[in-house]
C-alpha cells in the first residue's frame, strides 16, 4: 500500500509546524490511522514534543545516508503513532559541502523504498529553505503550511509559494497544498483581514478549523505531551480534533 | 486583482503576484494530473526553452549586465564577449558522446577577467565530453560580470544541446553578484533552491 507523504512546511520559524504535526498526528493515531512522523529539524523540537529526548539516537540521518531503513528506524510512541528522529548527522546532512550527498533526492529515495502499513507519513521540516527542505519537497506529494495570521505571514507565505512553484515546475508535478491557520486569534481584526486575503488567493485550499492561540497548546511541549494527554476535551484539543477531521473529509474554508 | 477592501487593515499585498500568473486560478486543493509524464532523472533542466527565447534571454542578459554599474568589477567587456560566442559556437551539439557522463567544476574563490579564459577553456571541454555538468560555487567570495555571463552562455548552450548544468550551493557573494545583475533567475540559482535545478 502507498502511504501519504506529507510535508508540514513553512520556511517561516515558530508558525506552528511543530505544534501541527504533534497535535494532528496524534489525532489521526486516536481516530485509527496508522501514522509516522518524522523529525526533520536538526532542533529536534518534534521528539521533545512527543516525549523523546535521547540526542544520540540515529533517526531519519541514517535512513537519507543509506545506513538504515525506514520500517527499523521508527519509534513507537503512542498508539498508532510512530516517531521516526532528526539523529546526530541530519544537521550534517544540512551543511555537508561534499556533493554526492547533497543531494536533493534522498529522502525521496529513501521513503520509495517502502512505508510498510503506514497510511500517513508526516514531515516536520525545518525553518529554512536548504537541503533539507528540497528534500521534503522532493518526497512529498502533499503539503500542508501552517500560516500565522500576521501580515510578514502573508510575505513568508509569498516566499513560500516562489519556491513551490519552482519545485513544481522543475519536477513536472503539481502538489496537493493545503494551508492550516496557526496561532489563531480570532478577536483580532487583522487576523480576520489576513484570513480574508489568504482565502482570496487559495479558495478551497484552508483547512476548515483554525487552531486557536492558546495556553495549553504553548505549555504542553515541555511535558514530552500532545495536548490529547495534557488537556484532554480542552478547546484546543477540540480544534485538533476537527483539524483531523477537516484533513481526512477535505473539508475546507 | 490588487484591489482592497477600503477598512482592510492589510495595506500591499505581496501574494498579489500569485493572481497575475495564469495558472493561478487551478491552483485547486485537488492534485492534478499532468498529462506529460515526469521525466526519469527529475530536476532536470527545462528542455522546453527554445533557441530563440534563449537568445532573446541571453541578450536581455548581456544587456542587463552591461548597465550594471559596479564597483570592484573590471569593465572590459569586448573580450569576453568573443569567448562567450565561441563557447556558444565552437561546442556544437554531438550525440557520440557516451550518455551518463557528467563534469565537476569548483569555482576558485576569486572570479575575475584573469581567470575567466581559463574557466571557459575547461568548461568547454567538459560541454563536449559531458551531459551534465555541476559546477560548485560555494567557495566564491568574489566574481565579476565575466564570469557570471560565462556562466550563463554556457547555461544556455547547454539547454540547446540538451545538456544540464546546475549551479550548486552558490555562496552569498554568488548570489549578491548575480542578484545585482538580475540574473539569478535566468542561472536558475536561488537560494531556496540552491543546487537542485
Ligand atoms: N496555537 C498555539 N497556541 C499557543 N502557542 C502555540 C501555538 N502554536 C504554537 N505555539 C507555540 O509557539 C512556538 C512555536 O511553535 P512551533 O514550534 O510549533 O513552530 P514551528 O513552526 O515548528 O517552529 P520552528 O520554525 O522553530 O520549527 C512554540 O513555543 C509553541 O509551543
Ligand atoms: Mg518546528
Amino acid at each position: 500500500m502507498t502511504s501519504r507523504i506529507v510535508a508540514v512546511l513553512n520556511q517561516k520559524g515558530g508558525v506552528g509546524k511543530t505544534t501541527t504535526t504533534v497535535n494532528l498526528a496524534h489525532a489521526l493515531a486516536r481516530m485509527g490511522r496508522k501514522v509516522t512522523v518524522i523529525d526533520f529539524d536538526p532542533q529536534c523540537h518534534l521528539a521533545v514534543a512527543l516525549g523523546v529526548v535521547s540526542k544520540q539516537q540515529s533517526g531519519i540521518d541514517e535512513v537519507m545516508l543509506g545506513n538504515a531503513d525506514f520500517a527499523g528506524q521508527q519509534i513507537p510512541v503512542r498508539d498508532n503513532l510512530n516517531l521516526i528522529v532528526a539523529g546526530p548527522r541530519l544537521q550534517e546532512i544540512e551543511q555537508l559541502s561534499d556533493s554526492a550527498s547533497r543531494r536533493g533526492d534522498l529522502l525521496r529515495k529513501a521513503l520509495a523504498q517502502g512505508t510498510g502499513d503506514r497510511d500517513l507519513v508526516l514531515i516536520d521540516c525545518p525553518p529554512s529553505s536548504g537541503i533539507l527542505v528540497a528534500n521534503a519537497l522532493f518526497a512529498a506529494e502533499e503539503l500542508l503550511v501552517p500560516m500565522t495570521s500576521d501580515y510578514l505571514a502573508l510575505q513568508g507565505l509569498s516566499h513560500l509559494m516562489g519556491t513551490i512553484k519552482k519545485f513544481e515546475a522543475a519536477l513536472n508535478k503539481k502538489y496537493r497544498l493545503l494551508i492550516v491557520m496557526s496561532r489563531f486569534i480570532p478577536t483580532r481584526r487583522l487576523s480576520r483581514d489576513v484570513l480574508h486575503t489568504v482565502k482570496k488567493y487559495f479558495p478551497a485550499q484552508i483547512l476548515a478549523t483554525p487552531i486557536r492561540e492558546t495556553a495549553s497548546l504553548a505549555e504542553c511541549p515541555s511535558f514530552g505531551k500532545t495536548v490529547f494527554e495534557y488537556r484532554p476535551g480542552w478547546r484546543s484539543a477540540r480544534d485538533f480534533e476537527a483539524l483531523a477531521d477537516d484533513f481526512l473529509t477535505g473539508r475546507v474554508m | 486583482m490588487a484591489e482592497q477592501d477600503e477598512s482592510s487593515m492589510i495595506g500591499y499585498d505581496p501574494l498579489a503576484w500569485l493572481h497575475d500568473s495564469p495558472e493561478a486560478e487551478n491552483t485547486k486543493s485537488t492534485a492534478v494530473p499532468e498529462s506529460r509524464p515526469a521525466p526519469a532523472g527529475a530536476g532536470g533542466v527545462d528542455e522546453e526553452g527554445d533557441a530563440s527565447e534563449c537568445e532573446d534571454i541571453a541578450a536581455r542578459a548581456v544587456e542587463a549586465a552591461q548597465n550594471v554599474v559596479e564597483p570592484d568589477v573590471p569593465v572590459e567587456w569586448d573580450e569576453t564577449e568573443a569567448d562567450l560566442t565561441d563557447l556558444a559556437l565552437q561546442s556544437a551539439p554531438d550525440q557520440g558522446q557516451s550518455a551518463e557522463s557528467s563534469g565537476h567544476i569548483a569555482l576558485e574563490p576569486v572570479q575575475s577577467i584573469q581567470t575567466v579564459g581559463e574557466l571557459h577553456r575547461r568548461l568547454l571541454d567538459m560541454l563536449d565530453s559531458c551531459n551534465k555538468i555541476d559546477i560548485d560555487a560555494s567557495a566564491v567570495s568574489q566574481i565579476d560580470t565575466a564570469t557570471l555571463q560565462l556562466l550563463l552562455v554556457l547555461k544556455l548552450t547547454a539547454v540547446k544541446q540538451q545538456k544540464e548544468v546546475s549551479i550548486d550551493f552558490p555562496s552569498e557573494k554568488f548570489m549578491e553578484a548575480a542578484d545585482l545583475l538580475g540574473l539569478s533567475e535566468m542561472l536558475s540559482v536561488d537560494r531556496a533552491v540552491a543546487g537542485f535545478f
